[in-house]
């Protein structure tokens, strides 16, 4: 059927970092090594490779398999072939994540390292020039950062952030579930079955503890060290979108007061985590921290960058260093928010929404399956 | 055992290895009329070959085939054997290939022993049979099995208490707890490698527990139950003497495998687990078998029916690589797999009372230090022209069957004599350019062959 096949999947896939994919012979050594494969209904990740190597690209589409996997590795150590499944499934997260960004953007991305740095670049020299031509007045006998950065403007401009980034990133979910769920199809689902999986896709989103299934060894520690990454990535959410106010003040308070507290906590929980897997990427090795492409060190870079001058700006302000607390401040946006404009819709920190998003899915249809409303397309073998 | 057939220490071809390989080329070159001698590390010549039930496709007992390739061999005018012997160095001379060779010492005088075996009977010390692969036991003097040659016993040392029963026992007198390693120098024409190979270690791969349970056995060991002469005469597995009502052939678990550094495919595993599994359904109608796999290579001459046939009688055929083996209650075992052809929910936790892996085939010998022949990426001794599969990199030092690259016993064969034939030219090539070789026995045959 035209159109059902792309001959260079294969090839697409490659330049999202599945250089080994043309070794594996399909043996199913990963599939029944992978303590998750049941869950995932079989054939999970043998069947991901062979929808790539016999060019399936909406099956492909159509698959949530490669974000049921959390990466131990497993199938990578017992591989005969050395086809490195783990990171097939990874490249595949990476493709997927491209295609469901309409913009092409994510794509572009993903394959040009440059293209990825020039956007983060364009954007943080925006945000620099923002502040270097509209700041406020700059006060040098104190540290008045609101007076330098109102915090009403600032918040302002946090919330218009979030909502571009959620247009995108919710376009792209919305491009998830329909090509999941099989198009059309998902009007027949009944909306009990949507609403019913609610709640998994919160707790997914907060515990991933589907995570913890996986791996003969090492990965409820890596799940645990997420968890933690997760907290003070949300702790700074929330303090940033919603408590800035509260947050971002000139007044001091003591070091107990909740304000530090959790500015501390949430900064701690982004920097030993992040600071810990680039150690662990340059080790090479843990299988999860074995192959890292471009995406994966511009993302756990910028985002230890981020805490680590966040931290800095604190450091300033509370001993009294106007000047450095400005500029400091400014460096601090000026990595930040490229990160997220660049990174939450288009890149790796899209996985914040696809992950729990699948979980959700994969619920859906599994019970839209069961009360037959939904022809479960993988159900079909992907043979020869 | 013949006489001396070597003079003055100097053979036309001396052949390493007394397996099928090494029998057939020393045959096929003796019967040309070259002196030669078959260097064997063991106590009996037959190597692998003579420890396996039967040879597919033809279902021929195996022993029927070897036996009396070693007894001719054995009885062959032209060849002397040197068992309990290992190879020290190779190096050029100026009349060939000068080896230096140690004769172990078998602590039993050959000229006299007449293979009674009441110095067996005697021995109070006991040891696993390393011939019925550990199921059996033997003693510390023994015939190494039923049909060795030379039927002379070998007393190891390891396991002697020095108890005398021995001594006492021998009617000939033939023991002699006195000897030593004995160092001799052959001068040989032309040389062998018929080195065969060894499997790998069945923990190679600790996914398949095979340390942990006494039920994941090797294919040799199954070879020894299947055989009528083997350790239990029928089908019993080892951690409790059950019948096994299903066994489980777990197909390149030590080959095709990039994990533990063994690529290639060890080319018979698929046939001898189908020979393996008809002789089962044979001597266990009832037991269910299945064999997995990740492709059939059924590639020679009556194999693909042969693996057709199989299918027939009702094994069960499973494309599926065996990625884990578990321990499960009562000794038995969980394979673990994805069944590739069968639609969803296809991984299988798969329970059987035995399991046998398929170890890949490893070379057995490093010509490394010993002599200058070169080995492959692979381990195998390399065969540089791919026009002359025998030809080393030395000249006059050829190879034969699977020292060179896992092979089946048809093609061990047929390389053996093709390796025979390559020595004969040789050595007539030389005699026609130097001098007359000390041995002038088929000179007339050899300058046939030279014109």
């Amino acid at each position: 059927m035209a159109g059902q096949f792309n001959p260079d999947l294969h090839e697409d896939l490659r330049r999202f970092g599945a250089r080994d994919l043309d070794m594996c012979m399909n043996c199913g050594t990963c599939t029944s090594i992978c303590p998750m494969s049941e869950d995932a209904g079989g054939g999970f990740p043998r069947r991901v490779i062979r929808l790539v190597q016999t060019g399936r690209q909406k099956r492909l589409e159509a698959s949530l398999d490669p974000w049921l996997c959390y990466y131990c590795g497993d199938c990578t150590l017992n591989c005969p072939r050395d086809a490195n499944p783990a990171e097939v499934m990874m490249a595949s997260r990476r493709y997927l994540t491209a295609r469901y960004d309409f913009t092409g953007l994510a794509s572009l991305f993903y394959r040009s390292v440059w293209a990825e740095l020039a956007a983060i670049g364009l954007v943080g020299l925006l945000v620099t020039g923002l502040f270097v031509f509209l700041h406020g007045p700059v006060v040098l006998n104190h540290v008045a950062l609101n007076t330098f950065a109102p915090v009403k403007w600032v918040e302002r401009g946090d919330w218009i952030m979030a909502a571009i980034l959620s247009f995108f990133l919710l376009a792209g979910a919305a491009r998830m579930a329909w090509w999941t769920l099989g198009g059309p199809a998902m009007r027949r689902i009944s909306p009990a079955i949507y609403l019913r999986q609610v709640p998994a896709f919160f707790v997914q989103l907060f515990s991933q503890n589907r995570w913890r299934r996986c791996g003969t060894h090492r990965s409820v520690v890596r799940w645990m060290k997420h968890l933690l990454l997760v907290s003070g990535y949300l702790s700074m959410l929330t303090l940033v979108l919603i408590l800035l106010r509260w947050f971002q003040t000139d007044h001091v308070y003591p070091f107990y007061y909740p304000q530090r507290l959790w500015g501390y906590y949430a900064t701690a929980a982004l920097l030993y985590p992040t600071g810990d897997f680039i150690v662990s990427r340059f080790r090479r090795k843990e299988p999860i921290h074995m192959f890292s492409e471009a995406s994966d060190w511009i993302f756990l870079i910028m985002l230890f960058l981020t805490a680590l001058t966040g931290i800095l700006v604190n450091v300033f302000r509370v001993n009294g260093f106007p000047l450095a607390t400005y500029v400091v401040y400014i460096i601090h946006l000026s990595i930040a928010v490229p990160m997220l404009v660049v990174e939450v819709p288009f890149s790796k920190w899209s996985h914040i929404m696809y992950r729990p998003l699948s979980i959700y899915l994969a619920g859906v249809k599994q019970a839209a399956a069961e009360g037959k409303l939904l022809a479960v397309r993988d159900a079909e073998p992907v043979a020869g | 055992m013949q006489a001396q057939i070597m003079e003055k220490g100097y053979a036309d071809a001396l052949v390493i290895g007394g397996g099928i390989a090494g029998l057939q080329a020393a045959l096929d070159i003796a019967d040309q009329g070259y002196k030669v001698v078959i260097v064997e590390r063991e106590a009996s010549i037959g190597g692998r070959m003579i420890s396996l039930s039967k040879v597919f496709p033809t279902m021929d007992c195996a022993s029927c085939i070897t036996t009396p390739k070693m007894s001719a061999a054995a009885h062959h005018e032209n060849i002397e054997i040197m068992t309990f012997t290992e190879i020290d160095s190779i190096v050029a001379g100026a009349d060939g290939h000068v080896v230096s060779v140690t004769r172990k010492p078998t602590y039993v005088n050959a000229e006299k022993c007449i293979g009674c075996r009441l110095c067996e009977y005697a021995c109070d010390s006991e040891l696993p049979d390393v011939f019925e692969q550990g199921l059996g036991a033997t003693r510390a003097i023994s015939v190494a099995f039923t049909n060795a040659i030379p039927q002379k016993a070998v007393l190891l040392a390891d396991y002697c208490l020095s108890c005398g029963l021995c001594l006492r026992a021998c009617p000939t007198d033939a023991i002699e707890f006195d000897q030593r390693p004995r160092q001799e120098r052959i001068t040989a024409g032309s040389v062998i490698v018929a080195t065969g190979f060894q499997l790998n270690s069945l923990t190679v791969k600790p996914q398949y527990a095979a340390a942990q349970n006494a039920n994941v056995i090797s294919p040799l060991t199954l070879e020894r139950l299947l055989a009528p002469h083997g350790p239990y005469g029928r089908v019993l597995r080892p951690s409790d003497g059950k019948i096994p009502d299903s066994v489980a052939f777990v197909l390149c678990a030590g080959s095709r495998d990039q994990t533990i550094g063994v690529p290639y495919c060890s080319r018979v595993c698929c046939m001898y687990s189908i020979k393996q599994a008809m002789l089962l359904a044979g001597s266990l109608p009832m037991a269910d078998i299945t064999i997995y796999y990740m492709d059939i290579r059924a590639f020679g001459k009556g194999y693909e029916q042969f693996y057709q046939m199989a299918k027939a009688m009702g094994i069960h055929f499973v494309r599926g690589k065996v990625a884990r083996v578990d321990a499960a209650p009562h000794d038995d075992l969980l394979v673990h797999v994805e069944m590739t052809e069968e639609p969803v929910d296809c991984v299988r936790r798969q329970k059987h009372d035995l399991v046998v892996l398929s170890q890949g085939m490893i070379p057995q010998w490093n010509p490394a230090g010993v002599s200058p022949v070169h080995i492959g990426e692979d381990g195998f001794v390399a065969t540089p022209d791919t026009a002359d599969p025998c030809a080393t990199n030395v000249p006059g030092i050829f190879v034969a069957g699977a020292a060179a690259g896992p092979k089946d016993i048809v093609d061990t064969i047929a390389d053996a004599g093709a390796a025979a034939m390559l020595a004969g030219r040789y050595l007539a090539d030389r005699a026609g350019k130097s001098r007359t070789p000390p041995s002038a026995a088929g000179r007339s045959i050899r300058l046939e062959m030279a014109v």
